[in-house]
C-alpha cells in the first residue's frame, strides 16, 4: 500500500526521533522518582544534580511532543491539501535543526549550561535556533497550504495552533527583571501552549484521523470542532487567571481563574462524546481497530487528567493548600500522557504502517503497550496524589516543615519507582512495535 | 446546530475571552509594580535574580509555588532563615540538610549578597497569604505565647525538628529519640547541640538549625523540660 503523496515520507524520522526521546524521557522520570525515595550521596549530587536531569525529563517531553506534532502535521497535510508538500528538503533542514539544538541543550545542562527557567531552560543562543526551526516548519506549512487552494476548517485550527505555538515562544525570549512579571509571562507560553495552542493543533489532528478512520462526514466532524475550539479558548485564554492566584498580581484573579478553570472539563467531555458517537456512527471499513482504542483512551484519559484533576485543585480554596505540591504533578503527568502523549501515538499508529507500505499488521502488541502504559500511568498518577495530600496535609495545613512532610512521602515515591519501571516497559514494547511493525498473522482475519 | 451557529460560537468565545484576558492584563500591569514594592528592584536584587537563574536553583525549588519540588518553597524562604541562615546553606549544603541533598555551588560571596537581596525582595511580594506554612511560621511566635504553648516547643515544631526526632510517640526516626532527652542532657549541653551539633558529638549527621541566639535557648530550655 503506497502513500497518497510521496513527501509524506518526511514524517519517518520525525516519529522515529520522537518516539527514541519518549524513551528516553521516562528513563530520566525513574532516576527523578528514585532521587525522592532514596538519599543520594553528596558527590552524586554534586556533579548531577536533581536539577539537571529534571531539565531534562521535560525538556525531552517537549521535544518530542513537538517533534511528534510536526510529523504529524507533515504526513496529514499532503492528504489534507491534495498536493505535495511545499519543500520535503526544508523538513529535512528543520529537523535536523532542531535534533542538533535539542542534544546540544541537554548535554548543556550537564555543564550546568541553562537559562534557569523551569521547562524554557534552553538558553540563549540555542533558544534563537528553536525560533528559526519553527519558522522554516511554519514557512513550509503556510506555502503548502497556499499552493494548495483548498481551504478546509482543519487546516484553519492546524495553522492557527501552530502559529499561536510559535509566537508564544517569543514571550520567552526577553529576561524579565521583575520575577512577577516573569512568572506572569511564562505562562503565556506554558499555559496558552498546553491549553489553547496545542489544543488547537491535538484537535487538528484528532478530526482528521476521526474522518479517516469512522468516515462521519468532514461537515459534521468540522461544525463540532468549531464549537469545541471555540469552547477550548473560552475557558482556556482567561483560565490563565489560576496561574495568577499567588504571584502577586490583584484579587480579581481569584475569580477570573476559578470562574473560567471551573469550566475547562467542559469542550473536553464535548471531545469524548463526540469521538464516541463517531465511532459508534461509523461508516468506514477499516484493517484494525488499535487507532480507535488510542482515540478512545485519550479522549477519556484527557478527561480523567486535565479535566478531573485540573479541576480538583483549580478553585483557589483548595489551590491556596495544594499550589506548588505534589498534587501539581500528578495532575501534569496524567494530563500531558491523556492529552498528548495519546493524540501523538495515535497518530503514529496511524500513519507508521501507511509509511512503511504495510495495509494491515498485526495489533497485538500494540493493545498490551497501550494498555499496560495506560494503567501504569494512572496507577503514578494516584501515587502521585497520595504523596501530595500527605505533602498539603502535613506541610500547609499542619505546618509541621517541608522534611516531616517529606519523610511521609518517600515510601510513596519508592512506589513510584516500580511504577515508573513499569511505564518503561511498556514503552519500550509500544517503540518496538511501532519500528518492526509485523503483518497480520497467517490464519486469522483483521478484527 | 448549523454551521454557521457553530462559527459564531468559536469567534465569540475566542474574542470575549481574549479581550478579558487582555484587558485585566493591562490592568495588572498597572497594579503589579505596588503589590511587587517594584521600586525596590535594586541592580543588587537583580542581579540576584540572575544568580537564581544561573544555578538553576527553581529545578529544585518552587518559587511564588512555580518550579520543581524537590526542596522547599524559596517565596519566603527569607522569613524562615533571614539573610545570614541563607548564606550558611549555600556555603555548606551537606552541613545544612539531612536525607535529602542539595548541591555544593560554586557560588561567590558577592553573588551570595546579590542572591540574599533577590530573595529578601521576594519575601515582599503580596502574595495573597501564600504559602500557607509561611504564614503559621510568621504568625507562631506570637500566638504560641498567647496559647500559652512555650516558645522552644513552637520552634520544635516550625523548623522541622520532627522531620528526624521522634517525641512523645511523633516524627522521624533518622535522628535520636527526645522523650526524655532532659534526664538524659543538660540544659547547656542541648543548647550546645542545636548551635553546632558536631561541636558536642563529631560523627552527628545534624544539620546546623537555622536559630538565632534568643531561639537557641528557647528550644534548649523547652528540651530540658522534657524529661
Amino acid at each position: 500500500m503506497a502513500l497518497a503523496y510521496p513527501t509524506q515520507r518526511v514524517a519517518y524520522p520525525y516519529f522515529i526521533l520522537a518516539l527514541l526521546l519518549f524513551v528516553l524521557q521516562v528513563a530520566v522520570g525513574i532516576w527523578l522518582a528514585l532521587s525522592y525515595a532514596v538519599t543520594m550521596p553528596q558527590w552524586l549530587v554534586d556533579v548531577l544534580p536533581f536539577s539537571t536531569t529534571r531539565a531534562m525529563h521535560t525538556n525531552l517531553l517537549v521535544l518530542w511532543l513537538l517533534l511528534g506534532f510536526m510529523g504529524s502535521t507533515y504526513y496529514m497535510l499532503p492528504e489534507e491539501t491534495e498536493r505535495d508538500l511545499f519543500s520535503p528538503a526544508l523538513a529535512y533542514v528543520q529537523l535536523a535543526l532542531l535534533a542538533a539544538t535539542g542534544v546540544t541543550a541537554l548535554g548543556g545542562f550537564v555543564f550546568g549550561w541553562t537559562k534557569g527557567k523551569p521547562l524554557l531552560e534552553i538558553p540563549f543562543p540555542l533558544d534563537y535556533c528553536i525560533v528559526v526551526g519553527a519558522l522554516i516548519f511554519l514557512f513550509n506549512v503556510g506555502m503548502t497550504m497556499l499552493r494548495a487552494q483548498r481551504r478546509t476548517v482543519i487546516q484553519g485550527s492546524l495553522l492557527g495552533g501552530l502559529v499561536f505555538l510559535a509566537g508564544m515562544y517569543l514571550f520567552n525570549l526577553p529576561f524579565y527583571a521583575n520575577l512577577s512579571i516573569d512568572w506572569y509571562y511564562w505562562w503565556w507560553v506554558i499555559h496558552l501552549w498546553v491549553e489553547g495552542a496545542w489544543e488547537l493543533v491535538a484537535a487538528a489532528l484528532t478530526a482528521w484521523i476521526l474522518i479517516k478512520i469512522t468516515g462521519v462526514p468532514r461537515e459534521t466532524v468540522e461544525r463540532w470542532l468549531y464549537v469545541e475550539l471555540g469552547l477550548f479558548l473560552f475557558t482556556g485564554i482567561a483560565g490563565t487567571g489560576h496561574h495568577y492566584y499567588w504571584l502577586g498580581a490583584p484579587k480579581y484573579w481569584l475569580w477570573v481563574g476559578g470562574v473560567f478553570s471551573a469550566l475547562e472539563p467542559v469542550p473536553v467531555v464535548l471531545m469524548l462524546v463526540d469521538a464516541w458517537h463517531y465511532v459508534r456512527n461509523r461508516r468506514a471499513q477499516l484493517n484494525g481497530r488499535l487507532v480507535f482504542v488510542f482515540a478512545m483512551g485519550m479522549a477519556v484519559l484527557h478527561l480523567v487528567g486535565a479535566g478531573f484533576w485540573g479541576f480538583m485543585h483549580t478553585l483557589p480554596q483548595v489551590n491556596y493548600y495544594t499550589h506548588g505540591s505534589q498534587v501539581t504533578v500528578a495532575h501534569g503527568h496524567i494530563a500531558f500522557f491523556g492529552a498528548y502523549v495519546l493524540v501523538n501515538l495515535m497518530f503514529f499508529y496511524y500513519a507508521m504502517p501507511k509509511l512503511r507500505g504495510m495495509a494491515a499488521h498485526d495489533e497485538r502488541r500494540g493493545t498490551v503497550a497501550f494498555w499496560w502504559m495506560s494503567l501504569s500511568m494512572a496507577a503514578m498518577t494516584l501515587a502521585f496524589s497520595v504523596a501530595g495530600v500527605l505533602q498539603t496535609y502535613i506541610e500547609r495545613v499542619m505546618g509541621l516543615g517541608y522534611m516531616t512532610a517529606q519523610g511521609q512521602m518517600q515510601f510513596w515515591f519508592a512506589v513510584l519507582v516500580v511504577l515508573g519501571l513499569s511505564l518503561l516497559g511498556g514503552v519500550v514494547l509500544l517503540v518496538l512495535d511501532l519500528l518492526t511493525l509485523r503483518p497480520v498473522p497467517t490464519g486469522t482475519k483483521p478484527a | 446546530m448549523s454551521a454557521k451557529t457553530a462559527r459564531w460560537i468559536f469567534y465569540l468565545g475566542t474574542a470575549i475571552s481574549l479581550v478579558l484576558f487582555l484587558g485585566l492584563t493591562a490592568d495588572t500591569h498597572r497594579q503589579i509594580a505596588t503589590l511587587t514594592h517594584a521600586d525596590q528592584l535594586s541592580d543588587r536584587v537583580v542581579a540576584g535574580k540572575r544568580v537564581w537563574h544561573k544555578y538553576n536553583c527553581n529545578d529544585c525549588h518552587t518559587i511564588l509555588g512555580f518550579g520543581s519540588y524537590y526542596g522547599p518553597d524559596m517565596t519566603k524562604v527569607y522569613w524562615r532563615r533571614d539573610g545570614d541562615g541563607i548564606k550558611a546553606v549555600l556555603r555548606d549544603p551537606e552541613r545544612h540538610t539531612t536525607w535529602r541533598k542539595m548541591p555544593r555551588l560554586p557560588v561567590t560571596d558577592q553573588e551570595l549578597d546579590q542572591l540574599v537581596g533577590f530573595l529578601e525582595w521576594t519575601s515582599a511580594i503580596d502574595t495573597q497569604d501564600w504559602p500557607p506554612q509561611d504564614q503559621k511560621f510568621r504568625a507562631a511566635a506570637g500566638r504560641s505565647v498567647a496559647l500559652g504553648v512555650s516558645p522552644g516547643a513552637a520552634l520544635f515544631r516550625e523548623k522541622g525538628c520532627f522531620a528526624c526526632h521522634r517525641l512523645q510517640g511523633t516524627g522521624g526516626t533518622l535522628g535520636p529519640e527526645l522523650t526524655g532527652v532532659g534526664s538524659r542532657l543538660s540544659e547547656e549541653t542541648i543548647r550546645q547541640i542545636v548551635t553546632n551539633p558536631t561541636a558536642v558529638k563529631p560523627d552527628a549527621t545534624m544539620p546546623v538549625p537555622p536559630l538565632s541566639d534568643a531561639e537557641r535557648g528557647e528550644l534548649a530550655k523547652f528540651l530540658a523540660s522534657v524529661k
